[in-house]
């Protein structure tokens, strides 16, 4: 136990938390753009399983895995395109349709995996992203390792934090996106193309869970395994609610969840003998209590979860 | 009026598992198999041998479950995800009853057991129930949480306190369900799901009880305005739902695994879901879209081994079938091809008039 | 003469088969308030939907300032000038006015929203107009009146020449009416035209230059100000089928069936509480409940009926005080509810005509047996078949989903459901809202036949004409309270209009 409150274990675990916390932060606003539009999708785990497939394997072939990925990015937006024609164009149900997804999409990513490498147990080894330290800040004593020695994902997506703060509190297209979510009818009538937007957000959400799925397969961990998502689709999920669909909400959530992963794993190796389930089930748990705890005092855009329909002409 | 709407019902998901099979006929082309031969080995799996018959209905035993777990807790409006924790919660009670030193034995052990399970399952389902109602969270994330917490719990259970020797398992439970004939491994189970199923389509379609539940799940607002006491209802719902999960667990436990080990109940959770949905939420046809995957998953290792196809297909095929009943229900529910389908039924009953 | 800016020709919208709008004429000059007159159902807001651009017309040509036009999207129709201020208001109700008013708005190049800016040009337009706002405010943070002078500043924003007003003065009180009255001259002085849509005659007479009546989707006539008056109108808008039929008021000498005592809820809203509120209902009587909309009679209703319960003061039920207040409690006390929207409390839409017509009595003898254990089929399809013929549900089979059916014969369902408690009240809100004429009489007579039979009813309805018609008492809510309670035999008109809005002697 006098391991743990010493400056050099802090250190890991504070830069573990930024690592892990990545990779929820960037798939969690993905589905603040689509719940911000009035789309809640569920398929995130599945986005992310397809998202690392398809970096992975672009990482894999081209030795890239920058290109990995971009690659990602894209296979994200194909599988929720499907979700975005189902949903909008025929009003199905979101929850019900994310679900589709959920179990398309990895099957999907397994399959494609299998149909490459064939069906052997070993896993396959793609190149590993290299953090890049940005000079001078990296050097700062204690918190230059924590916050500025990182591949440059992990910078994008905290980047993304105050570009989306500044989309939605600032700009025009940010307050029209927002209406849709709010009241699309309302929208329509001030000449907002609604379908457009909701597209838009379904586009943005499919690029950023499908970086958010290649990260763990080209930046994380540099191989790629059936469960490799294991539920971040649904944690990034429960940090929009927790973080009151805001952006600096969400990114206190995927902290905050971020942390919370780590530390199990910290603490598996420390104590070996404790059955490391237990300590992981610290994510889940915490997910649950905080949102027992807080509640529910707003909840989310006004249409959101709605299928729009034009009105006839 | 009412059976030509149940016949477009049906359609759908025929029409889904149709094209979900031309689909992976064109998949498994173009990695260079042949589908005929495929899909040969896959029915030779299934079907091939008495064996291999009764492994379709050992696999469709918990299916059967998660699937009316999950097409009950949605038709009442209820969006339970939580099958797979509640399916595991359910074997996890068993385990502790019949691995553990206790006086039971035999039929009444087994009847303890499997009660015990039921009620495991019921409170493991009534914990996002409560949550809904009392503080208003929203019951997808809860039970999606609660899955991971369970199967996690579970793996603590076989792993320590209830480890069986050198290997991560429990013990055999003392009691098991019995074979139906010598040979496969059908047991009793698939008795009790088949039953169980014509029991929630009477209750639901037969009683009052059901029709209020289906009441709230189609308009909560007016069910309180006409007296229904919904909340109750709704964790009414959860509960029921979460029972039947655990009760699937138990009877796995005794009727095909024996024993709590790693990858105990694995997908049956959400390929439940699936099942649900296809089936459009009926419980008849949940039995037959579950018997079905079933199918499915007994030929895709005859399969694997006969053509060197990766499993995977068949996933992507079930999955496949999802997507396209889903999107199939969708585009009947849109305004314009509702006309479409009214006047078509309306023409033709004026026929029968 | 100030000249025509507007012209719709011919002006035909079908959808399906129905007709809402056929060969329908109507100019507007510059600087006019032009009024559409006519009842629900008549096709104003078809025809205004066409001009914004949200319709498309199936036949017909529209000019402005003489050049044809096509209003092919509301983008468009803001283009040409063309603003309107729906009835249910088009308000985000979590962002602040100022964002409604700029919404979808691109006034410079930036993608950013340069606040200051385009506050001060909002606030001088709003000062222009006369229009009061409170720019930092959320909508939902504002009054209704608020509200409305919000959705004529984003019109106005966008350049609107034209203005169409549909039912503005629905929500407002007396008050906040000439407050918008005066708005109107101001922007008549603009030369800005305002098409008024409206069915309240004492209005249409105060502020029109010129008024075109619509009936049945069609342009009956239009006329100066100086042709008109009340009678004239009237018979033009209901035309001459329609024959008011007197009922015979009964003035109830019966004991209380309901006492409310000193009854609050939410005391601190003006359009969404009850303050202070002491009414009795007695058996055999129709109390009718008149009052503009919003001044707390939805919660009125939904104390009747046990939906909410009162944060001070008492209810009693023939003579016993109520302790708990729950809708099922008050069923099973006979109290029958017609609620003010029928698709969203009164009926389950993807149930059949005849499950929602056993919606109360799943546990009866007669629809099972074993108290709700065995549905008895056959009882209940019987049930709907007499209830379909008694209450003339016109439907294609009682298995249909109650949602395809027609506004009217939804209602009628409701209507045949509850009637068919025997209750001893019955609470009716808008009961004939949205419905033609012969299914209104239908209502109405069964209201007057449940009244003969004992019950009481209390009837909440913003159509004073509805209320005058058939209660026995009428009781006036303003802002929460019962300002007055009339005969319902010769009632005073005059005294009852004033107590609506509020002005009492």
């Amino acid at each position: 136990m006098e391991n743990i409150m010493n400056l050099p274990f802090l250190q890991e675990l504070l830069l573990s938390t930024m690592r892990m916390a990545t990779p929820l932060l960037i798939v969690a606003l993905a589905e603040l753009y689509s719940e911000k539009a009035g789309l809640v999708n569920i398929g995130l785990d599945g986005m992310m399983a397809f998202g690392a497939l398809v970096g992975f394997l672009t990482s894999y072939i081209t030795g890239n895995p920058y290109l990995g990925i971009l690659a990602g990015g894209l296979g994200g937006i194909m599988v929720n395109m499907i979700y975005a024609v189902a949903t909008i164009q025929l009003g199905a149900q979101q929850i019900v349709f994310g679900m589709a997804i959920n179990l398309f999409a990895p099957a999907l990513a397994s399959f494609i995996y299998k149909a490459y490498f064939g069906i052997s147990s070993t896993l396959a080894q793609a190149t590993l992203m290299e953090p890049m330290a940005i000079p001078l800040l990296s050097e700062i004593p204690f918190i230059g390792k924590i916050l500025f020695h990182h591949t440059i994902i992990v910078y994008i997506a905290y980047l993304l934090v105050p570009i989306s703060y500044i989309f939605f509190e600032k700009t025009k297209a940010g307050l029209n996106f927002k209406a849709v979510g709010e009241f699309p009818k309302a929208a329509e009538s001030l000449g907002i193309n609604v379908y457009r937007q909701k597209y838009l957000a379904c586009i943005i959400c499919g690029l950023l869970a499908g970086i958010g799925g290649a990260y763990l397969t080209t930046a994380y961990v540099s191989t790629y395994s059936d469960g490799i998502v294991s539920g971040r689709g649904f944690i990034a999920l429960s940090a929009v609610v927790f973080g009151r669909w805001m952006p600096t909400g969400v990114l206190f959530a995927a902290l905050l969840f971020g942390f919370a992963d780590s530390i199990q794993l910290r603490l598996q190796i420390i104590n070996p003998e404790t059955p490391y389930q237990l300590l992981a089930m610290i994510p889940y748990l915490s997910t649950l209590f905080a949102l027992a705890f807080f509640g529910i005092k707003k909840s989310g855009p006004k249409a959101n979860g709605q299928p729009y329909f034009k009105e006839e002409r | 009026m009412n059976f030509k709407n149940n016949l477009i019902k049906a359609l759908i998901p025929i029409i889904s598992i149709l094209l979900a099979l031309l689909t992976g006929a064109l998949l498994i082309t173009i990695i260079g198999g042949n589908p005929v031969e495929a899909y040969e080995y896959l029915l030779r799996g299934a079907f091939g041998s008495k064996n291999n018959i009764g492994e379709t209905f050992v696999k469709a035993t918990p299916l059967i479950f998660t699937s009316l777990a999950a097409a009950f807790a949605y038709k009442c409006g209820v969006f339970n995800l939580g099958g797979q924790g509640q399916f595991v919660m359910g074997a996890v009670a068993s385990a502790l009853i019949a691995t553990t030193n206790n006086s039971l034995e035999g039929l009444p052990l087994i009847i303890v057991s499997l009660t015990a399970g039921t009620i495991a399952g019921g409170l493991w389902g009534m914990i996002p129930g409560i949550l809904k109602i009392t503080r208003g969270l929203n019951e997808l994330i809860v039970s999606i949480m609660l899955n991971y917490v369970a199967i996690l719990f579970m793996g603590y259970l076989y792993t320590a306190p209830l480890r069986n020797g050198s290997v991560p398992q429990t013990a055999a439970v003392r009691a098991n369900l019995s074979r139906l004939m010598d040979g496969p491994r059908t047991h009793t189970g698939i008795i009790i799901a088949v039953v169980l199923a014509f029991g929630i389509h009477y209750f639901m379609f037969h009683t009052a009880a059901g029709f209020k539940l289906r009441a709230v799940g189609m308009n909560q607002i007016a069910s309180f305005y006409n007296g229904f006491p919904v909340k109750r209802l709704m964790l009414i719902s959860f509960i029921v739902s979460g029972a039947i999960a655990g009760l699937g667990g138990s009877i796995e436990l005794h009727g095909t695994q024996n024993r709590l080990m790693s990858g105990f109940g694995d997908g049956y959770g959400f390929d439940g879901v699936a099942i649900a949905l296809i089936a459009q939420l009926n419980p008849i046809g949940s039995l037959i879209v579950a018997y079905l995957f079933a199918v499915l998953r007994t030929g895709a290792t005859t399969m694997q081994v006969g053509t060197g196809l990766p499993t995977a297909v068949i996933d992507i095929i079930q999955a496949l079938i999802i997507v396209f009943a889903v999107a199939g229900s969708a585009l009947t529910n849109m305004p314009k091809i509702k006309q479409v389908i009214l006047k078509f039924s309306l023409a033709s009953k004026k026929e029968e008039d | 003469m100030s000249q025509d800016i507007l012209k719709m020709e011919n002006i035909t919208k079908m959808f399906g088969d129905f007709y809402a709008n056929k060969n329908i004429n109507l100019t507007i000059r510059e600087g006019e308030v032009h009024t559409l007159l006519g009842e629900n159902g008549a096709g104003k807001s078809t025809l205004m939907n066409i001009l914004v651009g949200l319709y498309h017309q199936t036949s017909g040509e529209i000019y402005l300032r003489g050049e044809h036009v096509q209003i092919s999207s509301p983008r468009k129709a803001v283009k040409y000038g063309i603003g309107m201020v729906h009835q249910h208001f088009m308000l985000v109700e979590d962002m602040t006015v100022f964002e409604n008013i700029i919404l979808g708005t691109k006034h410079d190049k930036s993608i950013f929203i340069n606040r200051d800016k385009l506050k001060k040009e909002i606030l001088g337009l709003a000062d222009r107009y006369g229009l009061k706002i409170e720019i930092d405010k959320t909508i939902t943070e504002i009054s209704v009146g608020a509200q409305q002078r919000v959705e004529i500043l984003k019109a106005l924003y966008r350049g609107a020449e034209i203005l169409i007003l549909d039912e503005p003065t629905a929500v407002l009180t007396d008050v906040e009416v000439v407050g918008l009255f005066e708005i109107i001259r101001k922007l008549q002085s603009e030369k800005k035209s305002v098409v008024f849509i409206s069915h309240k005659m004492r209005e249409v007479l105060e502020i029109s230059d010129r008024i075109t009546i619509l009936r049945s989707g069609e342009s009956v006539k239009t006329l100066d100000k100086s042709e008109v008056d009340a009678h004239i109108l009237a018979s033009l808008m209901i035309g001459s089928e329609l024959v008011t039929s007197d009922y015979e008021k009964v003035e109830s000498q019966q004991d209380d069936l309901v006492n409310i005592t000193n009854v609050s809820y939410n005391e601190q809203s003006k359009h969404n509480g009850l303050n202070q509120i002491s009414l009795n209902l007695k058996k055999g009587e129709i109390l009718g409940i008149a009052g503009v909309d919003g001044n707390g009679q939805s919660q009125l209703a939904q104390l009747f009926t046990g939906v909410i319960a009162p944060d001070k003061g008492d209810v009693y039920c023939q003579a016993i005080k109520v302790e708990k207040f729950k809708p099922q409690l008050f069923i099973e006390k006979g109290i029958a509810h017609i609620p003010e929207d029928r698709n969203k409390m009164g009926l389950i839409g993807n149930m059949s005509v005849k499950e929602n017509l056993i919606l109360k009595a799943t546990e009866t003898d007669h629809m099972s047996s074993a108290k709700g254990l065995f549905l008895n089929r056959k009882a209940i399809k019987e049930h709907a078949k007499e209830m379909q013929e008694r209450f003339d549900i016109r439907c294609s089979s009682v298995e249909q989903e109650s949602r395809n059916l027609s506004g009217g014969n939804q209602q009628k369902i409701v209507l045949a459901r509850e009637l068919n408690m025997n209750p001893n009240v019955l609470v009716a809100v808008h009961p004939t809202r949205g419905l033609d004429i012969g299914a209104t009489r239908f209502v109405h007579d069964k209201m007057i036949e449940a009244r003969d039979s004992g019950c009481g009813v209390v009837l909440i309805s913003a159509d004073i004409d509805e209320v005058l018609k058939l209660s026995s008492r009428i009781a006036v809510m303003f802002e929460g309270k019962i300002v007055g309670v009339y005969s319902g035999i010769n009632p005073n008109i005059q005294e009852i209009s004033m107590a609506m809005t509020g002005k009492v002697d």
